[in-house]
């Protein structure tokens, strides 16, 4: 049964989707818990596959029964079932989180909503899955369709700013799609091991030189590395607050999962040892990306687009790590300690953001005076998130910066340690800003005597208070070596590093 | 700022251009692209599919996995374009206009006024209400059922000629539109309901994901239609050509109901009333 996981964990959600549709028209009242059963046994499937993969070794699945070049391949490797598990377990807790939201601000296109919310959902999942570099673009356009569908149902400007995603994440994609056609022009293969395996006599040629630049840029933009940021801010924003958690969680990591599998299966590390200036050049506009995205968070008054533009700084630390890899012994380990927990402590922080919306309909920070009173689990939940952020011991936060200035001190680019230092200062400026308004200034308004609690309803604190508890207790799970296994299984994988961290 | 976009994007063209000059020469038979995967789809795919057509063999079986998911993004912008588009619910609050057919004459029954659903004599109509043509209709009345024809056609001869799911869906959905177009939407909603659509919208992928899960319960790969064999009676090829067939139709179904439903929604901007 083991080989057969890679298949089902697709279709699970994928039926769902149908079932969810049709349901919507026949049967409204089963749709929520069909999205809520199929993804909790997703997170099984995903934590199965973990375990066959640590088991056995990575997972191959013949589509069709074709053996690759020929036919279309799944390929889960310890890298791949790692995010399986987080991609799903975040889809999960927010569906149960999006629930009330969803029911009071859409309230005749429920169904739809969760039928797109599971194409979303199974696209993500088909990305980390696939072990073809065109399969891998169909899925990307399936869940960033369905992505810009739910983001244009919000309130405010959410269709002009769905409208912004689409445009440029459809160039971002169609980058991608141009060089995977011309590593085609030169190979005449698209599955991703006989990539890797037929392109190396060819790293000279102008054509791979081109492709990788392509593909650099296209996961760029769909990334939101500055300065191609810019649909970002204002899709975070006006989304629903449900789909703000999943898209800048999950959503970004899938795609930075993409680059990382783009960048170290099929360009592998040989080639990026031949281009070192280029991927120095792609660690300075990380480096550029954390500073300008911490001073553009500084400006906003609005919570949710400072949070977005905080994801511009914090995919700027992934990517340097990434950039880091040939220089380091440590490999992928700084990127992917940071993918988990940057995944972890957003999610957080735009849950409790929506907490504010929903309750109290508050988008500014200025307005968050008392909420610490009112609210005080969400309250608390964001504030353990943003200690984390910040990068308090022994919190996630504390964790990243660790292992990102380790990385930085062994590959000797000091400047580096610098620029971390300085946008973690930055970061401190301006969410230490929101938890003084949350917890110290006093409101504004005639004061009652006795502030009442007027918590959000279960299914909404439940998430946000685990995912708040998450950030501090994932640093000790790194510290203590629990995840060890899945780093040193990716950094073998790829051929990198040489020491577990 | 104009500026610098234009000098980018001639940048990045300029690069298109300089990598392409690169490239194997066009249509040279030993370029990579050739030789690689390509002589196991041209020698072997009629032994190993029994469908001549080879692009239909790469596109439903040997590539059937991508195929499926192209055509759940059709469906995902159907189902994107009911989420976002369609204003559900009846609003009362106005008056209807109908026009009665023999003398051309239009009533407005204002709210409260008894209104019939529908009837012979009576035609309900809107404020930005055209008069049809005579021509338009009859021509359309008799183009409409050939081209469902050939649409049927293309889809069931995709094995050997140019065709299949997705062009003879586009056709038979340019059929009904056609049909919406010559007549008006509320015309076409009572031929081809709502309902209707949206439900061939999930049966179509349906169609085509059951095809692939059935090669599961048989023991085979996810999209193996080989498997197919024990069922119908007949050898591995055979069924994988069969296989090619149920997917080619899940294909068409879905592609026809999405154009027609995003038809419906575009042109009433997602009211469902009298439309362009």
């Amino acid at each position: 049964m083991t080989s057969q996981l890679p298949a089902f964990i697709i279709l699970l959600p994928l039926t769902a989707a149908f079932g969810a549709f049709f349901a919507g028209w026949w049967f409204r009242k089963a749709v929520y818990p069909l999205v809520v059963g199929v993804l909790g046994l997703c997170v099984l499937l995903a934590g199965g596959i973990l375990h066959a993969v640590f088991d056995h070794g990575s997972l191959r699945y013949f589509l069709g029964g074709w053996p690759p070049p020929v036919g279309i391949e799944l390929h889960v490797d310890s890298l791949g079932a790692f995010m399986l598990t987080l991609v799903s377990s975040l889809s999960l807790l927010a569906a149960i989180y999006a629930k009330p939201s969803v029911e009071t601000e859409l309230a005749d296109r429920v169904a739809l909503f969760w039928s797109l919310y599971l194409l979303l959902t199974t696209g993500m999942l088909g990305i980390l899955i696939t072990g073809d570099v065109f399969n891998l673009f169909v899925l990307l356009e399936v869940a960033s369709l369905s992505g810009y569908a739910l983001v244009g149902i919000g309130r405010g400007q959410a269709l002009l700013a769905s409208f912004r995603y689409l445009i440029i994440g459809t160039i971002g994609a169609s980058f991608y799609l141009i060089g995977i056609g011309y590593l085609y022009a030169v190979t005449g293969s698209l599955n991703m091991v006989d990539l890797g395996r037929l392109l190396p006599p060819l790293y000279g040629t102008r054509a791979v030189q081109a492709a990788f630049i392509f593909i650099l840029t296209g996961f760029a933009i769909k990334i939101a590395l500055f300065p191609l940021h810019a649909w970002q801010p204002d899709a975070y924003t006006y989304a629903p607050s449900g789909i703000s958690v999943l898209i800048a969680s999950a959503m970004a990591k899938t795609s930075l999962y993409a680059l990382i599998r783009l960048l170290f299966a099929v360009f592998t590390v040989d080639f990026i040892t031949v281009y070192r200036p280029l991927f120095n050049f792609l660690g300075w506009m990380a480096a550029l990306s954390m500073i300008a995205g911490s001073i553009f968070a500084i400006r906003q008054r609005n919570f949710k687009r400072m949070l977005a533009y905080s994801s511009v700084a914090n995919v700027g630390y992934i990517v340097l790590a990434i950039a880091l890899v040939p220089a380091t012994l440590q490999g992928l380990a700084p990127a992917l300690v940071h993918i988990l927990n940057h995944a972890v402590i957003k999610a957080c922080m735009f849950m409790a953001a929506g907490a504010f919306i929903y309750r109290f309909d508050r988008w500014d920070i200025g307005e968050f005076t008392g909420l610490g009173r009112r609210m005080p689990w969400t309250s608390f939940a964001l504030l353990l998130a943003i200690l984390a952020m910040i990068g308090m011991p022994p919190s996630a936060g504390f964790v990243t910066k660790w292992y990102l200035v380790l990385a930085i001190i062994e590959a000797k680019q000091y400047p580096m340690v610098a620029a971390v230092f300085f946008s973690t200062l930055l970061m401190i400026v301006y969410f230490w800003r929101v938890v003084e308004i949350i917890y110290v200034r006093p409101e504004r308004s005639p004061v009652p005597t006795a502030v009442r609690v007027e918590e959000v309803p279960l299914s909404m604190r439940v998430p946000c208070v685990a995912l708040g508890i998450a950030t501090f207790a994932i640093g000790p799970v790194w510290m203590a070596g629990i995840l060890t296994p899945v780093v040193t299984a990716v950094n073998t994988a790829f051929g990198l590093g040489g020491q577990a961290p | 700022m104009k500026t610098a976009a234009a000098l980018l994007v001639l940048l990045f063209g300029g690069l298109l251009v300089y990598a392409s000059l690169e490239f194997p020469a066009w249509g040279d038979p030993m370029a990579p692209a050739s030789r690689h995967v390509s002589p196991h789809y041209i020698e072997r795919s009629l032994a190993e599919t029994s469908v001549p057509n080879i692009v239909t063999a790469v596109l439903a079986d040997y590539r059937g996995y991508d195929t499926m998911f192209e055509t759940i993004v059709i469906f995902t912008a159907g189902v994107a374009c009911l989420f976002l588009l369609r204003i559900f619910g009846r609003r009362s609050s106005e008056s209807r206009l109908y026009r009665h057919l023999p003398t051309g004459i239009t009533l407005r029954i204002s709210r409260g006024g008894a209104v019939p659903l529908s009837s012979k004599e009576f035609e309900r109509i809107d404020l930005q209400w055209v008069p049809y043509s005579v021509v338009v209709r009859t021509t359309c009345r008799l183009i409409v059922p050939f081209s469902q024809l050939f649409a049927l056609y293309v889809i069931a001869h995709g094995h050997h000629s140019p065709g299949g799911g997705f062009q003879g869906g586009v056709i038979l959905g340019a059929s009904i539109i056609l049909f919406a177009i010559a007549n008006n939407l509320r015309a076409s909603l009572a031929w081809f309901s709502e309902k209707l659509a949206v439900l061939l919208c999930g049966l179509g992928v349906s169609i085509y994901v059951a095809t692939g899960a059935l090669s599961f319960l048989l023991g085979g790969n996810f999209l193996d239609y080989g498997t197919l064999s024990k069922p119908f009676a007949m050898g591995a090829v055979a069924a994988r050509s069969l296989g090619i067939l149920m997917v080619e139709i899940g294909v068409g179904i879905t592609v026809m109901a999405v154009m027609v439903h995003l038809y419906y929604g575009l042109a009433s901007a997602g009211r469902h009333d009298e439309g362009l």
